[in-house]
């Protein structure tokens, strides 16, 4: 306190000393002014900013490790040869500034930048790209889901050089997703060449490695790690890409990362203004909201977020061979399997009370497979079940179900107690929390429901292996290309929760929508892939396999000292963090 | 005793072997592994899940896994943990400092404040001290210290005056050192406390109790008769009769060197052991696990022993043959 009040004082004092000579500094500053306004706005450099993530990266490899605390640093480590816009969501050039296709979508032709640089000075080059595609993604060696999604049916892209900034795709068959997935990190030949030769890449750039030895050409580098404490990042002077107003980009100066443990201790951090962003809970809000013109932070609510949340009941009809029955009892396959009773489930669940209590009114219904924020193949148009428990008892009496014995549990029409197990995985509170407000809504409906949290590895292996579960609320990360969630949807795949694996669609609807993304991932017309997709979509909210919840908002508090701050659900608020920059007056 | 000593190692080898066995098989008793939480990514495959699951051979019976990891350990490789794509060595190494260090500061604080006041609640036995000390310990012994390390950092936020958990300051490095040391300083005052009340408790309850038990002894009134003075009496003749039960406690919090103050140390953001190791159980990594297990297992072996020895440099009537 001391300091500040000589500081201000000192302040005074040279106010009251230039006051005598106002004048002639005034015509000084407006003579300054004239001759360099037209630099005035590039003064953008330099500050830093702070931010909390509440796990350690798992390695600085993007070939190995894809867990978000991993890419949210090595994404701005490393580049791809596209992006995606974090604000419009449209594909945009990065380390290629232009494509083309031939052959009717199977070659794709980049032309990669020549002004982009490693940080330890090499030029960025077309080997680089082979490279990292050839001997690292392909690398039967080197297990990794990037190999997955550049595998189709079975086949592989191969690579050609056509000079040093020129790379030739050629694709087995058709991929409309290829462009969106080209943001791929691209890795530097000459780093890794080695590592690859002795057979050690699966060990190396893990988080042991000395930061200056992890290169990229992204907007920042790696400066310091240490782990469960901090990871600083530093501006990449050799950075290619240049703001509209001719300013090297990035601004700012140094970012950190603050390793906390707790999203409590993270929230505690930024009220105590020593971190500069801070990813709300609904149940944050109330107590940050009050506090946003004294804490000097604005919250941002950019819509609905992507991670979903649903209730999927067990429709396998398979034989377990151990057994040579179902694996699980046939008559709770029966009501499991009766659309009917999916659809008074689903009119039986108070979206609304899982938004009022779970997320303090922050949050969306539910009701496409897409997230309303994922923009273009997101379809609106899909069939909803509003909450309505008259409606709901009478689908379920129509269909058989209803309470014989006057006991307070409905029947079906053998006289079975409708009774069941609902799991979800106990690492959620939220999914917790969601699953004892449907347990309570299907209570209503006179349905027995037991209530389970396993742990998340047990979920997993009844989910995938051993199938025998009933009903659970579990959730996936969404995106905004549609394909991408190809194992969950496509009959034969192995997310495909409600029967995995099927060597043949088992139902009418389930053989349609294998069919939509067969055809979609071959449909290089958006207008025509949007078409597919919306059906998909409408396909689900009509036969619901899965019956979705609520989306939580995307809401989040920055602190008021950035400029060019442009927060989106999809790229949250530091998306195009390159241009971002820190206002003079909060520089230090 | 040195024979004593070289015994005691032997018998160790095969006691740590049944450990790690057990330990092993019981991390393996839990379903799945750590690949499993990939299973529910759609953009991983069976194949690549499969091939890292043979990479590290977990798609082997437990008990050849096992011989696996018995077979690194003899050439000193703790394994590679699956989570941090890192030798488990190296991630041990770069924790371990830490945590140490907070463990030996607040060992070292808990026993400095302990000793003290438990000689002094039983020289006041039943006077204002005595009780006042021990309404301190019973709420040091019941309060939670998940609970009171939250209250510690309320406080902290509220007043500003110490920093909200982590070990160092953002601008660590543009501090010279004695600032360093001094940064680091403020930031463990807050766990230190959390986990010094606890232990401070249990420490001074049992300095009390031993003291007062040796203070009825008969020698103690033979000192007395002989006229020697009370601080003579106290210091010299009872307080070394007393001194056995805390060593033997001190075997035992050596053994929590590494593990003790993990809790503590998640709930502060201590970048130490604790928050690895949890986060390592959680997940099925399990070489991180068994290497922890195993450091636990022989603190606890090696503090015991400790505390043996102490206990017959301390007092001439305990003698090993």
């Amino acid at each position: 306190m001391k300091k500040q009040d000589k500081k201000q004082n000192n302040n005074n004092l040279t106010f009251l000393n230039n006051l005598k000579k106002l004048p002639f500094v005034a015509v000084v500053f407006l003579f300054i002014f004239v001759c360099i306004s037209g630099f005035a706005e590039s003064d953008k450099y330099g500050g830093q900013i702070v931010l909390a993530t509440t796990s350690d990266p798992r390695s600085f490899n993007p070939v190995l490790a894809k867990e978000t605390s991993t890419t949210a640093i090595t994404g701005i480590i490393f580049e791809g040869l596209t992006r995606t816009n974090g604000e419009t969501l449209e594909i945009e050039p990065n380390l290629a500034e232009s494509w083309e296709i031939r052959q009717d979508g199977l070659s794709w032709v980049f032309r990669l930048r020549n002004d982009v640089f490693w940080t330890d000075g090499k030029k960025f080059t077309a080997d680089d790209v082979i490279f990292t595609f050839n001997e690292l993604i392909y690398n039967p060696n080197i297990p990794n889901s990037s190999r997955d999604i550049f595998t189709i049916e079975g086949k592989t892209f191969q690579l050609k050089k056509i000079d040093d900034y020129t790379v030739e795709f050629i694709l087995p068959v058709k991929f409309a997703p290829f462009l969106r997935s080209m943001s791929q990190e691209i890795l530097p030949k000459h780093a890794l060449e080695n590592a690859v030769k002795q057979n050690k890449f699966n060990f190396t750039w893990g988080t042991d490695t000395s930061p200056k030895d992890i290169i990229g050409t992204g907007p920042y580098q790696l400066k310091e790690y240490f782990p469960g404490e901090r990871i600083v990042l530093e501006k990449n002077p050799r950075y290619w890409r240049v703001s509209k107003d001719d300013d090297r980009l990035p601004y700012i100066e140094k970012i950190i990362y603050l390793i906390v443990q707790s999203q409590d201790t993270d929230l505690l951090k930024f009220q105590d203004g020593e971190i500069d962003y801070y990813g709300l809970r609904g149940s944050d809000y109330p107590l940050l909201k009050p506090q946003e013109k004294t804490g000097n932070f604005t919250i941002y609510d950019t819509g609905a977020s992507f991670g979903s949340n649903f209730l999927v009941f067990n429709l396998n009809t398979s034989i377990n061979p151990k057994t040579g029955r179902t694996y699980i009892d046939k008559n709770k396959l029966s009501w499991f399997l009766n659309i009917d009773f999916r659809k008074a489930v689903a009119h039986a669940i108070d979206k609304q009370k899982i938004i009022e209590i779970l997320m303090n009114g922050l949050g969306y219904e539910q009701n496409s497979s897409m997230s309303q924020s994922s923009g273009y193949f997101y379809n609106p148009n899909v069939t909803k079940y509003n909450y309505d428990l008259d409606k709901a008892k009478e689908i379920l009496k129509n269909a058989g179900f209803f309470d014989r014995n006057n006991d307070g549990i409905i029947e079906d029409k053998d006289g079975n107690k409708v009774e069941f197990n609902l799991f979800t995985n106990s690492g959620s509170t939220e999914r917790i929390q969601i699953a004892s407000i449907i347990r309570k809504d299907l209570q209503n409906l006179g349905m027995k429901v037991n209530f389970m949290a396993l742990e998340f590895n047990n979920l997993v292996s009844k989910l995938t292996s051993t199938f025998d579960w009933d009903a659970i609320i579990i959730g996936l990360t969404g995106g905004i290309e549609p394909h991408f969630g190809k194992n969950v949807w496509d009959s034969s795949g192995q997310l495909h929760m409600w029967h995995p694996k099927q060597a043949k669609p088992d139902t009418e609807w389930e053989k349609r929508v294998d069919g939509i993304f067969n055809q979609g991932v071959q449909e290089l017309n958006d207008k025509k892939r949007k078409v597919l997709y919306d059906e998909w979509q409408y396909i689900i909210s009509e036969e619901l396999p899965v019956i979705y919840t609520v989306l939580p908002a995307s809401i989040f508090a920055v602190r008021n000292k950035f400029g060019n701050l442009k927060p989106t659900p999809y790229g949250g608020a530091f998306h195009n963090l390159e241009e971002i920059y820190i206002k003079k007056e909060c520089r230090k | 005793m040195i024979n004593y000593i070289l015994r005691r190692i032997l018998v160790a080898i095969p006691l740590l072997l049944v450990m790690s066995l057990v330990t092993f098989l019981a991390i393996n008793l839990a379903p799945g592994n750590f690949f499993d939480s990939l299973k529910l990514d759609p953009q991983f495959s069976e194949e690549t899940i499969q091939h890292y699951e043979s990479l590290y051979h977990l798609d082997k019976p437990v008990i050849v896994q096992y011989f696996y990891w018995l077979k690194n350990l003899l050439k000193f490789d703790l394994g590679y943990s699956f989570f941090y794509n890192c030798s488990v060595k190296k991630i041990i190494a770069g924790r371990l400092l830490n945590t140490l260090l907070l463990s030996v500061v607040s060992l070292i604080f808990t026993w400095i404040i302990a000793i003290p006041l438990g000689i002094i609640a039983a020289v006041k036995r039943n006077r204002f001290a005595d009780r006042f000390f021990s309404l301190i310990s019973f709420v040091g012994l019941s309060i939670p210290s998940f609970f009171f390390a939250l209250l510690l950092l309320y406080f902290a936020s509220q007043t500003g005056i110490l920093p909200l958990g982590g070990m160092r300051s953002a601008n660590f490095d543009s501090l010279n050192t004695l600032e360093r040391l001094f940064d680091i300083a403020k930031h463990i005052i807050i766990p230190t406390l959390v986990i010094s009340a606890s232990a401070f408790a249990g420490l001074q309850r049992i300095m009390r109790g031993s003291l007062l038990d040796v203070l009825r002894q008969q020698y103690i009134l033979t000192a007395r008769a002989k006229g020697l003075p009370e601080n003579k009496v106290i210091y010299f003749h009872a307080l070394r009769n007393a001194i056995n039960p805390l060593i033997t406690v001190f075997g035992y919090e050596f053994s929590g060197l590494l593990s003790g103050a993990a809790l503590t140390e998640i709930i502060c953001s201590w970048p130490g052991l604790g928050s690895l190791l949890l986060a390592a159980v959680r997940a099925q990594d399990i070489y991180l696990v068994m290497a922890s297990m195993m450091m636990g297992g022989i603190l606890l072996l090696a503090g015991n022993l400790v505390s043996d020895i102490l206990l017959a440099w301390a007092d001439p009537r305990i003698r090993y043959e």
